[in-house]
C-alpha cells in the first residue's frame, strides 16, 4: 500500500507541474487584464478536441499537432479579448465573469454538438517506468519536464524583453504604463495570446493522459480555480506550490477512494481553506 | 398619486393576472399549461435568487441549494413517506444551514465579489458530487423518481397539471411579494448602501454580516423550496438538472437578461428563456439541444455586452427617465423666480 | 510655440474642472503653473496627456491637434509626464523602471545611451539599479520617476508637484535636477504648489485658481507680484 501511495505522491507532483502551467495562465490573465478567466478550462478541452481531431483525421503527428493547436488558441485567445472582454472592461466585474460564464455554455455544447458526448483519446500508449517497487507513468514525466521548461522559458521572456516588461508593468500600475507610451489594449492581446498558447501546451501534455469530453473543461476549470486561489490570486509563486499540492492530494484521493469523493474532498477542502484563510496560502487579499 | 391613476397605471397589470388566473379554466392545451407552469417555478426560482443579486451578492452556486431542497425531500417521501411539505420545510433549513455557515464566513472574512461567486461555484459543485457519490442511495447521475400516490395534496402530488399550476403561481406570487417588502424596508436601504460601499456602509454603523446573512439565508431557505416545487412538478431529479454548475449560471443568467434589480426582471427573463428553450427544442428536436444551446450562450454573452440591465431593465430605466424629464420641465422654468 | 492649450474646457462628470483654460508653452522654456489646491493644475495635465479629453477646445503641439489622441500616442509624440509621487512600478527594479521608459520605438533604439545620460545627472541611481523601486525613499523615487520620463526621450516634459511629501533640502534637490535638466534642452511644465521653489527655475508662470488662468507672466511679473506674494510666496 505504501508503495501505492509513494507512487502517487510521485505522479502527482509530476501532474503539479502541468498544472502549474495552467495555473500561471490564469494567474497572468488575472493580473494583467485582471479578469477571471472562467472559460480557461475550455480551451484546454478545445485544444484537445483539435488535437484529436488532426491526429485521427489529419493523420498528423502529435508535435506537428499540438503546434496548430497552440496557434489556434493563442489566435482564440485574441479574438476573446477583442470581442468579449473589451466591450465589457468598464462593466462591472460581475457582467464580465458572467460572460465567461456564457462562454462556457458556448464551448461545451459546440464540443458536444461537433464531437458528441462520447470520450475521445488517441492511443498513445507510453511505458511505465518501474523505479524499485515504485512506479511513474512516461507521460506525467513528460509532460513534468515539458512544464518546467515553458515556465523557464516564460520567465525569460517575461524579465528579458520589452514586451514581457509591458506585461509586469501593466500589472502592477495601468495608469503608469500608460505614460510609458505603452497601448494597454496591446498587451492585453498579447496576454491573452501567451495565455492562448499556454492553454495549447497544457492540451497537448494532456493527450496522453486523459480522454477528452465536452466537460472536461469544467473538471478543470474548477480544479485549477481552487489553485489558483489557494495560492492567492495574481500570486504566481503561490499558484506554483499549490499545483503541486493539489496535484498531490487528488492523486493520492484517487487511489484511496473512489474519483468523485476524491473530487469532492479536494473541494471541500478548498472551501475550509477559502474560510479559513480567504487570501490563499500566500496571496495578498485583494480589497475592494 | 391619487387612486384612479393608481388604477390606471395597475390596470394591464391586473387584467394580465386574470388572464393567467382563469386560462386552466378555458381548456388549452395541457402542453400550455405544463409550459407556463414550468416557468412559473423557474422564475420563482431566478426571483428569489435576485433577492440576493440585486445586492452584488452574486453567488453562481444556487444550484446546490435546489439540489438540498430537492433531495432531502424527495428521500423522505420515498424511503419514509413523510410529506413533502415538511420535506421543503426541511431541505429550506438544510440549505439555510449551509448558507449560514458559508455565509458567515465568507462575509466574516470579507470574501466578496468575485471571491465570493468562485466559492459558489465550488459549494455548487459539491453537493452535485456528493449526490452523484451516494449513488447507491440517491441513484447518482441516473436520478429518481417520485414514488407515486395519486392525487393527494397532503403528499404534494397531482394527477391534474392544472394543480400545480396555481400552487407554482402562488408561489411565485409570494416571491414577488416578499421582494416589494423587503424593497420597502430598512434591509434594502442597509443592503443598498452595502452594495455601493461596504467601508462606508460599516463607518455608520450598519451591521454588514448580520444583514447580509439574512439575505443570503431567505434567498437559500426559497431556493430549497423552488427545489422541491419543481421535483413534485416534475415527478424526477437528478443532480445534472438540480445542481452542479449548469443550472447555476443558468439561474443568474434568466435574471439578467430580464433585469435582477428589477421586481418583474426575473421572471420575464425567466419566461423569455424557457420558451426560447422549448421554441428550439420543439423545432429542431433533442438533437440539436447542443447547437440550441450554443446559440443560448452566444445570446447571453451578446446580452451581457450590449445590454447589461438586461431587457427589462433597460426598457424600465427608459420609461423611468422620460417620465423625469416630463416631470422636471415645469419645474426648472419656476427656477429663475424660485433662487 | 510648442504647446497650445486653447480656450479647454474639461468636466469630470458634471463638474468643472478647467473653465476655457488658455496658455502658451515655448520651446526649452520651464514654464511653471502654481495655484492651490484643487484648482485643477493636475488635471490640465492630465488632459495633456490625455487620460482626460476637453468637452471644448483644442490642445495643439507643434500645430497638430493631439486633445483626442489616447495617453500612450501622447508620449509617442514627445509628451512625458511624471506624475504626482512619481507612481513606480514597485515590483520593478531601477533599471527595469527606467527600460521600460524607453518602451517607445524612437526611444528603445538609443536606449543604452539614455542610460548612461539618465545615470550622469542621477548617479544614485546607478548605484541602486537592481533595487526594487518600491523600496526606495521618496526623494530616490522622485528622481527615479524623472529619469524614467527622460527615457522616452520627450521633448515635453510635464511634472506634477513634484515636491510633494518631500523633505525641504530634497525638494532643493529635486529642482536643482529640474535645471540640470532644463539645461539639457528640455522644455519643461512643472505643476507646483511650493511656488517659491518653482520659480527660481521658471521662464514663465501661469496662477490657475478655480479652473481658470488668474494671472500668467515670466518669473520677474510674478515675484513683484503682490497678490501672490502675499498668497503663495509668504511673504
Amino acid at each position: 500500500m505504501e508503495q501505492l501511495i509513494l507512487s502517487a505522491t510521485l505522479n502527482g507532483i509530476l501532474l503539479g507541474g502541468v498544472l502549474a502551467l495552467l495555473v500561471f495562465g490564469l494567474n497572468l490573465i488575472f493580473g494583467v487584464v485582471k479578469i477571471i478567466h472562467l472559460a480557461y478550462g475550455q480551451f484546454v478541452m478545445l485544444g484537445m478536441y483539435i488535437i484529436f481531431l488532426l491526429m485521427t483525421t489529419y493523420k498528423m503527428n502529435i508535435f506537428i499537432a499540438s503546434l496548430i493547436s497552440c496557434i489556434i488558441l493563442g489566435l482564440l485567445g485574441i479574438l476573446l479579448q477583442m470581442i468579449v472582454i473589451n466591450p465589457l472592461l468598464k462593466s462591472p466585474r460581475l457582467n464580465q465573469l458572467l460572460a465567461l460564464a456564457g462562454l462556457i455554455i458556448i464551448f461545451e455544447n459546440m464540443a458536444m454538438v461537433l464531437w458528441g458526448a462520447d470520450y475521445r483519446g488517441i492511443k498513445l500508449f507510453l511505458p511505465v517506468i518501474h523505479l524499485g517497487s515504485l512506479f511513474i507513468r512516461t507521460s506525467y514525466l513528460v509532460a513534468f519536464i515539458g512544464a518546467i521548461i515553458t515556465l523557464l522559458g516564460l520567465n525569460l521572456f517575461l524579465n528579458k524583453t520589452y514586451v514581457g516588461l509591458a506585461i509586469r508593468a501593466t500589472a502592477q500600475d495601468l495608469d503608469s504604463t500608460q505614460l510609458m507610451g505603452i497601448n494597454p489594449k496591446w498587451v492585453y492581446l498579447i496576454t491573452q495570446a501567451t495565455g492562448g498558447i499556454l492553454s495549447g501546451i497544457v492540451a497537448s501534455f494532456f493527450m496522453p493522459i486523459y480522454t477528452v469530453h465536452p466537460h472536461f473543461g469544467s473538471a478543470f476549470t474548477l480544479m485549477a480555480f481552487i489553485i489558483v486561489i489557494l495560492g492567492g490570486m495574481g500570486n504566481f509563486l503561490g499558484g506554483f506550490i499549490s499545483a503541486f499540492i493539489i496535484g498531490v492530494v487528488t492523486s493520492i484521493s484517487a487511489v484511496l477512494t473512489s474519483t468523485e469523493i476524491a473530487d469532492s474532498i479536494a473541494l471541500i477542502i478548498f472551501i475550509l481553506i477559502m474560510l479559513v484563510r480567504p487570501q490563499g496560502l500566500l496571496g495578498i487579499r485583494e480589497s475592494r | 398619486m391619487n387612486a384612479t391613476s393608481f388604477l390606471k397605471r395597475k390596470f394591464p397589470l391586473a387584467i394580465l393576472l386574470l388572464g393567467i388566473l382563469i386560462l386552466p379554466l378555458l381548456s388549452p392545451p395541457p402542453y400550455l399549461i405544463h409550459i407556463i407552469t414550468f416557468i412559473f417555478i423557474w422564475s420563482y426560482i431566478t426571483t428569489v435568487w435576485s433577492y440576493m443579486g440585486r445586492f452584488h451578492l452574486v453567488s453562481l452556486g444556487h444550484g446546490a441549494f435546489l439540489g438540498i431542497g430537492a433531495y432531502i425531500s424527495i428521500l423522505l417521501f420515498n424511503y419514509y413517506n413523510i410529506s413533502p411539505w415538511i420535506g421543503m420545510l426541511l431541505g429550506g433549513m438544510g440549505a439555510a444551514l449551509l448558507a449560514l455557515i458559508l455565509g458567515y464566513a465568507c462575509f466574516r472574512f470579507g470574501v466578496i465579489g468575485d471571491y465570493f461567486a468562485l466559492v459558489t461555484l465550488a459549494l455548487g459543485e459539491v453537493i452535485a458530487l456528493i449526490i452523484n457519490a451516494f449513488r447507491d442511495v440517491t441513484g447518482g447521475s441516473l436520478g429518481m423518481t417520485l414514488k407515486g400516490v395519486g392525487t393527494s395534496f397532503y403528499y404534494f402530488q397531482f394527477e391534474k397539471k392544472i394543480y400545480y399550476y396555481y400552487v407554482s403561481l402562488l408561489f411565485l406570487m409570494f416571491a414577488l411579494f416578499l421582494w416589494q417588502i423587503i424593497d420597502r424596508s430598512r434591509i434594502q436601504k442597509a443592503l443598498h448602501a452595502i452594495g455601493e460601499d461596504e467601508i462606508a456602509a460599516a463607518s455608520i454603523g450598519i451591521r454588514i454580516i448580520r444583514y447580509k446573512l439574512f439575505i443570503t439565508l431567505i434567498s437559500a431557505f426559497l431556493t430549497a423550496t423552488g427545489g422541491v416545487l419543481y421535483t413534485q412538478f416534475m415527478t424526477y431529479v437528478n443532480p445534472e438538472t438540480l445542481s452542479g454548475v449548469g443550472v447555476s449560471l443558468a439561474i443568474p443568467f434568466k435574471a439578467i437578461l430580464g433585469g435582477m434589480f428589477h421586481l418583474w426582471g426575473s421572471t420575464i427573463g425567466t419566461a423569455m428563456i424557457v420558451s426560447l428553450e422549448e421554441y428550439i427544442r420543439i423545432m429542431y428536436g433533442a438533437r440539436f439541444i447542443g447547437i440550441s444551446q450554443v446559440f443560448y450562450g452566444i445570446l447571453l454573452v451578446a446580452l451581457i455586452i450590449f445590454l447589461p440591465k438586461g431587457l427589462y431593465g433597460t426598457i424600465s430605466d427608459y420609461w423611468q427617465e422620460r417620465k423625469r424629464i416630463s416631470e422636471e420641465q415645469p419645474k426648472m422654468k419656476l427656477g429663475f423666480f424660485g433662487k | 510655440m510648442l504647446l497650445q492649450v486653447e480656450g479647454v474646457s474639461a468636466f469630470y462628470g458634471k463638474f468643472q474642472a478647467l473653465d476655457q483654460i488658455s496658455l502658451t508653452i515655448q520651446e526649452r522654456e520651464t514654464t511653471i503653473m502654481v495655484g492651490p489646491n484643487g484648482a485643477g493644475k493636475t488635471t490640465l495635465l492630465r488632459t495633456i496627456s490625455g487620460f482626460l479629453h476637453p468637452a471644448s477646445g483644442n490642445i495643439l503641439f507643434n500645430g497638430e491637434k493631439i486633445d483626442d489622441l489616447d495617453p500612450y500616442r501622447i508620449v509617442e509624440i514627445g509628451i512625458s509626464q511624471v506624475p504626482e509621487g512619481g507612481r513606480l512600478f514597485p515590483y520593478l527594479s531601477v533599471k527595469d523602471n527606467l527600460k521600460i521608459g524607453s518602451f517607445p520605438k524612437q526611444a528603445r533604439s538609443k536606449f543604452k545611451k539614455s542610460l548612461e545620460e539618465v545615470y550622469e545627472l542621477f548617479p544614485i541611481l546607478k548605484e541602486r539599479a537592481n533595487q526594487l523601486a518600491g523600496t526606495m525613499s521618496g526623494g530616490e523615487r522622485q528622481m527615479l520617476a524623472i529619469a524614467r520620463s527622460l527615457m522616452a526621450k520627450p521633448i515635453l516634459v510635464l511634472l506634477d508637484e513634484p515636491s510633494t511629501g518631500l523633505a525641504p533640502l530634497v525638494v532643493t534637490h529635486v529642482i536643482n535636477l529640474v535645471n540640470d535638466i532644463k539645461k539639457r534642452g528640455y522644455s519643461i511644465l512643472m505643476v507646483e504648489q511650493n511656488a517659491r521653489k518653482a520659480l527660481e527655475v521658471a521662464d514663465r508662470a501661469f496662477l490657475l485658481e478655480s479652473g481658470r488662468v488668474q494671472k500668467e507672466g515670466d518669473r520677474e511679473a510674478f515675484l513683484g507680484d503682490d497678490h501672490i506674494k502675499r498668497a503663495y510666496l509668504g511673504i
